[in-house]
């Protein structure tokens, strides 16, 4: 295979970006590639997660919820023979943590993959409402 | 500035394999019914134009990437057959793959 072209619409940033900025250099690993990028969008009763990884499907990707945060994480590849290699193989390339702001429902959390974005659903628990305290 | 639409360059490799070349582009969020590729010569032009909204009523907190038209083109090769042409696209990857000319193919000739 002999590569004729490779389009990689973020070479420029690593002359601008090669500095000290923590900020920065995040920007940069996210522009290539190093974890994938979000959008996120939120009302009252929920939040939405939408995490570009095109050619991926469910199987590339773990979720997992915590309380007040949720997980996304790349899935690393069995090998044909059934393991998954070395240990050091098992670790997922890429992981993201991002906290929310608010308790959410596990049970009423959904994801679903669509022409390579992945959309995340996660209601809030009823718990985050105010609860009234009777004064006896 | 008047109302031009904004187009992004995608991520694409262009390789040439022994057979054929292949042309894979990244287009994440984009459906089928919104891909326009066509062939001008041997212009290879790529358009997609999304559709998409954000979900209604939920305010936007965090913007990393941007959804959905994107704009590219490759001039074909020599070699390259434009008539010779299969597209496919899979989970936003577009995967175009390209024939050569029969007659730029290797081929033994025999010694009468």
């Amino acid at each position: 295979m002999n590569t004729l072209m490779n389009i990689d619409p973020w070479g420029f940033l690593d002359d601008l970006l090669d500095t000290g900025s923590r900020t920065l250099r995040t920007m940069r690993a996210r522009a290539a590639g190093k974890f994938p990028p979000v959008n996120v969008y939120l009302d009252d009763t929920a939040v939405i997660i939408d995490m570009e990884l095109p050619g991926r499907t469910a199987k590339d990707v773990t979720l997992s919820l915590e309380p007040q945060a949720v997980v996304i994480a790349d899935k690393p590849t069995v090998q044909v023979d059934g393991t998954t290699g070395a240990p050091e193989d098992r670790r997922p390339a890429w992981s993201r943590r991002l906290e929310l702001p608010f308790r959410v429902d596990a049970d009423k959390a959904n994801a679903k993959f669509t022409d390579g974005i992945l959309r995340i659903e996660l209601p809030k628990t009823e718990a985050n409402g105010v609860r009234h305290i009777e004064i006896k | 500035m008047n109302n031009e639409e904004k187009f992004t360059v995608p991520a694409a490799t262009f390789a040439e394999r022994p057979e054929d070349y292949e042309l894979k582009v990244q287009i994440p969020g984009v459906a089928k019914e919104d891909v326009d590729l066509h062939m001008e010569g041997r212009t290879l032009t790529l358009k997609t134009r999304s559709k998409f909204q954000n979900p209604a009523g939920f305010k936007q907190v965090a913007f990393e990437f941007e959804r959905g038209n994107y704009s590219m083109s490759v001039d074909l090769p020599e070699m390259a057959d434009p008539s010779s042409l299969g597209a496919k696209l899979e989970n936003g990857i577009l995967t175009v793959t390209i024939g050569k000319r029969p007659e730029t193919k290797p081929r033994k000739i025999d010694i009468l």
